[in-house]
């Protein structure tokens, strides 16, 4: 399902799940991922909503240390999860970089850009969650999965 | 991602190298293809075409399926359920 970027759902009545700071280093990522995959079975996500939510995150920490650590290891990357009343899962990654403008990002599907080798991150992760939203500049994102 | 992605692209390297274009990738133990990891199969299916030659895809997991038709690569692919398959259709 498309995401948008608008507000998040229940704001004031999040569990936090998950709090976590990880080295800016990409081989970093998938201990990360699988941590999370791990509350999230623990919680009964179904496969498919796991397998979204793993690849969304993945794709969120790969643009956190490359773009806005600059795969510098001695900067941090947050990830936190949280969840709501109603059980909806929302992954927050927040990197120390000065942000970009995800409005810029082009759709990869066009066919300028089907051969391209970079550029389709972003776009994974707003087609994989059901809502996605930039704060600090673009160097937060949010991205929920109902 | 990140070492897995480091190794495919040096055994791609090292295939072109040898002259070897007529790739078959078997994806069954890759439960999931990030963007990095398709930029890569992009590149290299441009780069290997331009040879002459093409890479096929054997066996990809259901999310694997999934991602790259998401992003609009997949029907850039032939894909195939077995190895054997892929080999016979370069003959």
């Amino acid at each position: 399902m498309p995401a948008d970027d608008r507000g998040s759902p229940q704001a004031g009545a999040l569990s936090e799940l998950v709090d976590l700071n990880m080295p800016a280093n990409s081989e970093a990522i998938a201990s990360v991922v699988d941590a999370i995959g791990e509350t999230l079975l623990s919680l009964e996500v179904p496969e498919q909503k796991r397998f979204e939510v793993g690849l969304a995150l993945q794709e969120a920490l790969s643009n956190a240390v490359v773009h806005g650590c600059g795969n510098d290891p001695t900067k941090t990357v947050r990830c936190r999860v949280k969840s709501d009343p109603q059980g909806r899962i929302a992954i927050i990654v927040t990197d120390p970089g000065p942000g970009f403008s995800p409005d810029l990002v082009p759709d990869p599907r066009k066919d300028e850009n089907l051969h391209a080798d970079h550029g389709r991150g972003v776009y994974l992760i707003r087609q994989l969650m059901d809502e996605v939203h930039f704060e600090r500049r673009g160097s937060e994102i949010t991205m929920w999965k109902y | 991602m990140g070492p897995a992605v480091d190794s495919l692209r040096q055994t791609l390297e090292e295939a072109i190298g040898t002259g070897d274009t007529r790739v078959v990738m078997n994806l069954s133990e890759v439960p999931m293809v990030d963007s990095t990891g398709i930029g890569l199969l992009v590149r290299f299916l441009v780069l290997i075409k331009k040879k002459g030659g093409n890479i096929k895809l054997a066996q990809p997991s259901k999310f694997a399926v999934q991602t790259l038709r998401l992003v609009g690569v997949l029907n850039l692919f032939e894909v195939f359920d077995n190895d054997d398959a892929a080999v016979e259709s370069f003959t």
